[in-house]
């Protein structure tokens, strides 16, 4: 009895060993040649064309379209695993300015800038020359942007009124934290700031505010490679300490919990007074449907120490170059990248034409309904795009490729999770500022140039 | 001539023949169960030896190098490593506590579920209903209609009782997760203890009734010591389950101190952003020894609740 039931224990034990550790898990192909395999992030606009797509895509060329639609993080990860460790799932996948580059030079995309310019209907040179160049690097088009971003100020005009207060075109960190404070009450919070761990959530804000404050995540050695890790310098500590105090004194509810959605539905809902984030919101603020339509005033990025602190995000179409379907790839990107799209998406989606991909082509903001829809933000947004100082962001040198909301080096992405975690629990009140820094800085002293 | 020999051979099978000497009773058994045994190894155990020399390599796919042998360093590192340490300490606080509590709750549910009254199978099903719900969605109902400071259930009873409302999740996350998985899991613990309940004998029942027993002293004394082995059960396999936990972590929380365990963060490691597929490996390999202790553990316990059965 002991001993049969010993050896059915060993084999039991043997099983869950080995499923446990069985971890990965290999990639498929698609054997139909007339479709193409695409994974994008689920935003309004990326959901719009996945619904006009078989309209306005498949019909004219025959080539069908499968969607993967995952959140950004999600994304991240499946591109990542796809692109950077050949995993061969997908013939186009939706990626950033951060992966662009890297991804680009470490040769495992497809270099789209010959395609691009031979293609008449693209208008290579109609592409924003700010975001175009964020997604390339030594003058090769890795990336072709879908929708571009920068971040600035939101603020509710008629509660600043009130309070007596004006918001300056070009403000500085003290004087939006004062105007934070005074309109702070117990109904409506003075700003939404976000506090949710990630590197592309709580990230992106606070290292847009440490660039400006004069703080850096590293130090830059020779040929821009990765130096010394510079968390636990005095600039680092005010830069964070500004933003917990902040969101303390004057910030949303639940900030720790708080990005981009969570901020969108509390600023909409009247419970904030000012948001600090992407241009893209603007679209859902001055929306037809809006609460706050038409109350809401822009600002450019806070600054501090530089001229400018604005970010530089975009969207982008790229290609694998495990993709056996590249020329099919690429007659799809060319759709839903190019001009036309976006003449003929205005009428079609929900949204209307406020709600089409902004940011991406000079022409977008010459369509006359576009200009009209969207006359609130458009000229601020443009100007915060071409304003993003994403080759000098702070007042050091930073390693790696340029970005100005993350430090272009692929361990970035690791550090910045983590330490956002050690941040947003100080925002959430565990924890003191003094171990969130001392644990960060031994993680990011583990990336070596 | 030869096949109705061999007609009558299968008819009237020769013990003999089929029985072959040197291939034992037990052997002959297992035989035709081999061909899904060497599948089985196949799929689980070929995946794990790859992992165990994955862990002595330092293979990092982001940015892409070589995968280069570094021995046993990966193992080195990992128990300095003070983040490790601390989701240690957060695997065993959200293992504990929900099966603790969910035993103890579930066993107060059977209770009441044990006697007949009006409407017993739809509280019954009612009281279920957790377990079915996917732990996906059970994390997002928890976080948002539950605990959200701004549009919680919880909150809104807090502000009309006049207390100031409280973002549980992020100030308190690991209780947050364990409520979370205490409500889960509270129904499984449930029906565990009804069956062992309802396998009451009821003679005894009625002798302790007439010799002048209290009720009180019926259930401590005859109910608690029959359900003892059920109770056992129910916390071994809660803890085999509960241990892998990371649906709720990576919905809730997103991970971060108080709320990265083991499992959420082997995932950081590897393709949560670490891309470290060696260091994560070896992080992997460590689970499953522990992993490997507590199913001895379990195992052994369970292999004495049958032969208790037995006994009794």
């Amino acid at each position: 009895m002991r001993r049969r039931f010993g050896s059915g224990m060993a084999a039991a034990v043997l099983v869950v060993a080995g499923l446990i550790a069985a971890g990965c898990g290999g990639g498929g192909s698609n054997s139909n040649s007339k479709s193409i395999n695409v994974a994008i992030v689920d935003n309004p606009q990326m959901k719009d064309i996945a619904q006009l797509t078989p309209s306005l895509f498949t019909k004219q060329t025959g080539i069908k379209v499968n969607y993967t639609v995952l959140d950004e993080g999600t994304l991240r990860q499946v591109t990542t695993r796809d692109v950077a460790a050949g995993g061969r799932q997908f013939d186009v996948v939706m990626i950033g300015p951060y992966e662009a580059p890297q991804f680009g030079k470490d040769g495992t995309l497809v270099d789209l800038t010959q395609m691009a310019k031979s293609d008449s209907a693209y208008k290579y040179g109609d592409i924003i020359p700010a975001v175009r160049n964020a997604l390339s690097t030594d003058g090769k088009l890795y990336a072709a942007p879908f929708y571009g971003e920068s971040s600035f100020l939101m603020y509710r005009k008629d509660v600043l009124q009130k309070a007596g207060v004006t918001m300056p075109l070009h403000p500085t960190w003290d004087q939006v934290a004062a105007i934070a404070r005074k309109v702070n009450s117990s109904k409506m919070a003075g700003i939404c700031l976000r506090g949710k761990p990630g590197w592309g959530d709580l990230g992106a804000s606070l290292t847009t505010v440490l660039n400006t404050f004069g703080a850096t995540w590293w130090s830059a050695g020779a040929n821009g490679s990765v130096g010394q890790a510079q968390v636990n310098t005095p600039a680092f500590r005010n830069a964070l300490q500004f933003y917990v105090n902040l969101i303390h004194d004057a910030g949303e509810k639940d900030a720790a919990n708080s990005s981009f959605n969570e901020c969108l539905t509390q600023y909409t809902d009247g419970k904030v007074a000012m948001w600090y984030d992407a241009t893209v919101a603007a679209s859902n603020l001055e929306a037809s449907n809006s609460p706050v339509k038409g109350k809401n005033g822009y600002a450019f990025a806070p600054v501090e120490k530089t001229k400018s602190s604005g970010w530089l995000w975009s969207w982008a179409l790229a290609i694998p170059k495990t993709s056996g379907k590249q020329n099919q790839a690429w007659k799809y990107i060319s759709f839903a990248t190019g001009p036309q799209y976006l003449k003929e998406a205005g009428s079609r989606i929900s949204g209307g034409w406020a709600a089409i991909p902004p940011g991406t082509r000079n022409s977008t903001y010459k369509i006359p309904q576009y200009a009209k829809a969207a006359a609130a933000f458009a000229k601020p947004t443009l100007e915060a795009i071409a304003a993003a100082p994403i080759t000098d962001p702070g007042t050091t040198p930073r390693p790696g490729l340029p970005g100005v909301q993350y430090v272009g080096i692929p361990q970035f992405q690791d550090v910045g999770n983590q330490c956002t975690q050690q941040f947003s629990a100080v925002i959430a009140g565990r924890g003191s500022i003094d171990s969130a820094l001392k644990n960060c800085q031994s993680i990011a002293s583990q990336v070596k140039g | 001539m030869k096949t109705t020999a061999g007609a009558v051979d299968a008819l009237h099978p020769r013990p003999r023949r089929l029985n072959p000497p040197g291939l034992s009773e037990s052997w002959r058994r297992r035989l035709p169960l081999l061909p899904a045994l060497l599948v089985m190894i196949l799929l689980t155990q070929v995946p794990f030896v790859m992992s165990i020399y994955y862990s002595l390599t330092d293979w990092h796919v982001v940015p892409p190098g070589p995968r280069a042998w570094v021995g046993l360093h990966n193992y080195g590192t990992l128990f300095s490593d003070s983040f490790f340490r601390s989701a240690v300490w957060v695997s065993v606080r959200l293992t504990v506590i929900p099966v603790i509590f969910s035993l103890l709750l579930g066993t107060a549910f059977a209770v009441l579920l044990d006697r007949k009254f009006f409407g017993r199978g739809l509280i019954r099903t009612l009281l279920i209903t957790p377990f079915l719900l996917m732990p996906v969605v059970v994390g997002l109902i928890w976080k948002n209609q539950m605990f959200n400071d701004l549009y919680g259930v919880i909150n809104w009873v807090i502000g009309k009782l006049g207390g100031t409302p409280l973002d549980f999740v992020s100030r308190y996350p690991t209780w947050a997760i364990a409520v979370t998985l205490i409500w889960q899991w509270t129904p499984c613990r449930m029906l565990t203890m009804l069956a062992g309940l309802q396998g009451q004998p009821q003679d005894v029942l009625e002798a302790a009734k007439v010799d002048g027993a209290s009720a009180w002293g019926t259930f401590r004394q005859l109910t608690v010591p029959h359900l003892r082995p059920y109770g056992e059960l129910g916390i071994l396999l809660g803890t085999i389950y509960l241990i892998q936990v990371y649906d709720l972590v990576a919905v809730m929380t997103g991970g971060g101190p108080g709320s990265t365990n083991v499992p959420y963060f082997v995932f950081q490691r590897s393709i949560g952003g670490g891309w470290e597929f060696g260091q994560a490996s070896a992080y992997s390999i460590v689970v499953v020894i522990a992993s490997i202790i507590i199913a001895t553990l379990s195992l052994r316990l369970l292999s004495g609740l049958l032969k208790g059965e037995e006994v009794a």
